[in-house]
């Protein structure tokens, strides 16, 4: 396993899309939470306590230009190889097809955690930067952000999680179609089609469903921490939605994987 | 072999190359299906009661009032020495109501900013008088069910009109007040959802040499001050409340509401055509995968160096790609988009969108047709788009993501941030394209004009495509 871990690594490294990749989750993330937390400021609410402002979740607003970057990242692990073959000298190497997937699945998720986690953080610092400046702050009922306050913890380390699972659920994709535009395609429609439904749905309990069972809207829940009595979905049993979608994809891959020729 | 044989060889050829690929069968049944699909889903998502309204008008009862109980007739003097110019409609002045009830019956002598003097009653009498600012006397009298406002200029009176309240009580609240009806639209965003309503503000006015004299002669008692209809509230549920000092005879009354009957809104606030048409959202996902993959996949295969080598003029074989191209996604898009309408339609009127609130939809209204026709366009330059990145970066990942960053993250970054944001990622980014599907121009969120949108889309189009035009020509392939 570990020779089969090292060869994957060394895979993923050497090629230069996933430095690409890499710097674009941690700079679109980070970019985007810092242009979306300078662009709101108490001023647009009649008082700024009444905003009730979520400081936190609009800190990682980025999430969703950085996890493209994470379903790309993680697609190309495989396609690729179907695309140059490279998948054949794979297999020739290291017969065992189960051992490979959880080797890529290892690779991926630990590369895709690090870089969630140096973007999380980034966003952080961001926020915490600007947020005062936007008048949110300690005197408005908006204590600075902070990793102690355990709503907050849980949605800056439940985003890592949430990158990590969009991996996965990417790289099961990825095997099961073996083709970059497809799975992306698929991936992207997937992810997209609930929160672009929920902004033209005008039904409540509609609208409450399509957020409860599409896979990012569920798992962007572990970003909330206020108001959480509106949210369709609790933050953890939403990451829990979409750890299922992940295990689903990543079951489908492993099946094609096993039982289709290379 | 002329020059125009030439390119319709070429022509020929792309087409071929287009139409036998298998992914691009998928790519048009996905992006078709799909944009159906979710048109449908939304349709079905989405209900209203707009015709369950009742049609007689709703009366608004909402002001601050500074008031005491006077038993009988009498008469009550002041003078407007200011007020703040918060609406054509603000207003300030005195009034002899009923009881602090709001809908109980009153008449009310007044000024405001743009109509002038008025004597108001039961919230549809309303007569004009000068067309004068405060500073302004106002004296209203009380003689039994009669009541007639006055206003001057502090040495003569001239009455603006009388009004008789038929089941006036004995003891009527008489008193100054001050109100300010909305002018703007309030947009909240909460968990997702958006919360569209009046604005409100607190008009302010000051009164001065205020009298009341009741007939009976007994002496007047203390004012009292409310806000009839309780404080208005803002749409994120802040209240408003309204005030009133008063300091060596001057009063200083703030309120913000609105005193009238207001007819039943004509029709309901969605934009249907839109909405029926929203599956464009996903569609394009594949529509894009379509004219990336038509660029991309000839340089993985290597076909590149064939084309090229039967027909050098690489710029043809661009112009080539791109007019297939175009021409196909819009008759794809437009098939998706017309069968998007027609599926959602029925839906709609299913879920309360009919007349009268919803007058139905026809292709053959203008905005309508436009809105239709105008979705397959802007697939069909999405695609332009998605070709031009294509042969810029040679890969489809790339081109893929780029696009899906410029035109789908912002749909949903900008849905989530405050209305004066998303105005701007909607004008600035190839968004603006989908404003050719509005059909309406009354709601918050026109951010820009139907064909300057499409224009917005068709330059960054016109950037890519170019960049793509000359890099091709410099390139090895």
């Amino acid at each position: 396993m570990r020779l089969a871990i090292r060869a994957e690594w060394t895979k993923l490294r050497t090629v230069r899309s996933t430095g690409w990749l890499v710097l674009a989750l941690v700079g679109g993330t980070v970019a985007t939470g810092a242009l979306a937390t300078y662009s709101v400021d108490t001023s647009l609410c009649a008082t700024a306590r009444s905003c009730d402002e979520d400081t936190v979740r609009l800190s990682l607003l980025g999430t969703y230009l950085g996890q493209v970057a994470v379903v790309v990242l993680a697609a190309l692990t495989v396609t690729t190889e179907y695309e140059t073959r490279l998948i054949r000298l794979t297999l020739t190497a290291d017969p065992r097809r189960m051992r490979v997937l959880a080797a890529k699945a290892a690779v991926v998720t630990a590369i895709v955690l690090a870089a969630a986690a140096v973007s999380v953080l980034g966003s952080l610092a961001a926020a915490r930067g600007i947020l005062p400046g936007n008048g949110f702050t300690a005197a408005n009922g908006y204590p600075p952000l902070s990793l102690a306050d355990g709503p907050t913890a849980r949605a800056y380390g439940g985003t890592v999680l949430y990158f990590g699972l969009i991996g996965l659920l990417s790289l099961g994709v990825g095997v099961a179609v073996r083709h970059t535009a497809a799975a992306l395609s698929i991936v992207l429609s997937v992810l997209f089609v609930a929160p672009i439904a929920a902004v033209f749905l005008a039904d409540s309990r509609a609208r409450d469903l399509v957020l409860t069972y599409s896979p990012m809207t569920a798992g962007l829940a572990i970003q909330a921490t206020r108001r959480l009595g509106e949210l369709p979905i609790g933050p953890w049993s939403g990451l829990g939605v979409l750890a299922g979608y992940a295990a689903g994809a990543m079951l489908l891959g492993a099946v094609v994987f096993a039982v289709r020729d290379a | 072999m002329t020059a125009r044989d030439g390119f319709v060889q070429i022509l020929r050829g792309e087409w071929t190359k287009f139409r036998s690929v298998r992914s691009t069968a998928w790519c048009v049944l996905l992006g078709a299906g799909l944009m159906v699909l979710l048109s449908a889903l939304v349709a079905a998502g989405s209900t209203t009661d707009a015709n369950d309204e009742p049609a007689e008008p709703i009366i608004a009862d909402q002001f601050h009032f500074v008031h005491q109980p006077m038993v009988g007739d009498g008469t009550l003097v002041a003078r407007v020495s200011s007020q703040q110019d918060t609406g054509p409609w603000a207003r300030a002045g005195i009034m002899i109501k009923q009881s602090t009830q709001p809908r109980s019956r009153y008449a009310a002598v007044m000024v405001t900013p743009g109509h002038g003097v008025r004597l108001q009653a039961d919230f549809t009498t309303d007569l004009a008088g000068s067309a004068t600012k405060a500073p302004r006397w106002l004296r209203l009298t009380r003689a039994g069910n009669v009541i007639t406002g006055y206003e001057g200029d502090g040495t003569t009176w001239t009455e603006v009109g009388s009004v008789t309240l038929d089941t006036l009580p004995r003891t009527a609240e008489v008193g100054l007040f001050v109100t300010s009806p909305s002018t703007a639209e309030r947009v909240v965003r909460r968990a997702g959802g958006t919360s569209v309503g009046p604005d409100w503000r607190l008009g302010t006015a000051t009164f001065d040499n205020v009298s009341l004299a009741p007939a009976s002669g007994a002496r007047p008692g203390t004012w009292r001050n409310d806000d009839v209809g309780g404080p208005v509230q803002q749409v994120d549920g802040t209240p408003l409340a309204g005030s009133a000092t008063e300091a060596g005879g001057t009063f200083t009354v703030r309120g913000a509401g609105d005193i009238a009957a207001q007819p039943p809104s004509p029709g309901g606030d969605n934009d249907t055509v839109r909405d029926a048409l929203s599956g464009i959202y996903i569609g394009l996902i594949a529509i894009v995968t379509l004219g990336v993959l038509f660029a991309t996949s000839e340089y993985k295969t290597g076909l590149i160096r064939s084309t090229f080598a039967a027909s050098p003029r690489r710029g043809r074989v661009l112009v080539a790609k791109a007019l297939v191209l175009g021409v196909s996604t819009f008759a794809t898009g437009l098939v998706a988009s017309l069968a998007a309408f027609l599926v959602a339609q029925p839906i709609q009127r299913g879920n309360g969108f009919r007349p009268p609130a919803y007058p139905t939809a026809s292709l053959s209204d203008g905005p309508v047709l436009r809105a239709v026709v105008g979705s397959a366009l802007v697939l069909a330059v999405l695609a332009l788009i998605g070709l031009g990145l294509g042969t810029i970066l040679h890969r489809s990942a790339g081109s893929i993501t780029i696009v899906i960053a410029l035109v789908v993250v912002p749909s949903i970054v900008g849905s989530l941030l405050p209305i004066r944001v998303e105005t701007w990622i909607q004008r600035l980014t190839p968004l603006a394209g989908l404003a050719i599907q509005q059909t309406r121009t009354d709601r918050f969120d026109t951010y820009i004009a139907p064909w300057a949108g499409f224009g917005v889309l068709c330059a960054y189009a016109a950037v890519v495509l170019g960049a793509a035009f000359w890099l091709l020509r410099r390139r090895d392939a």
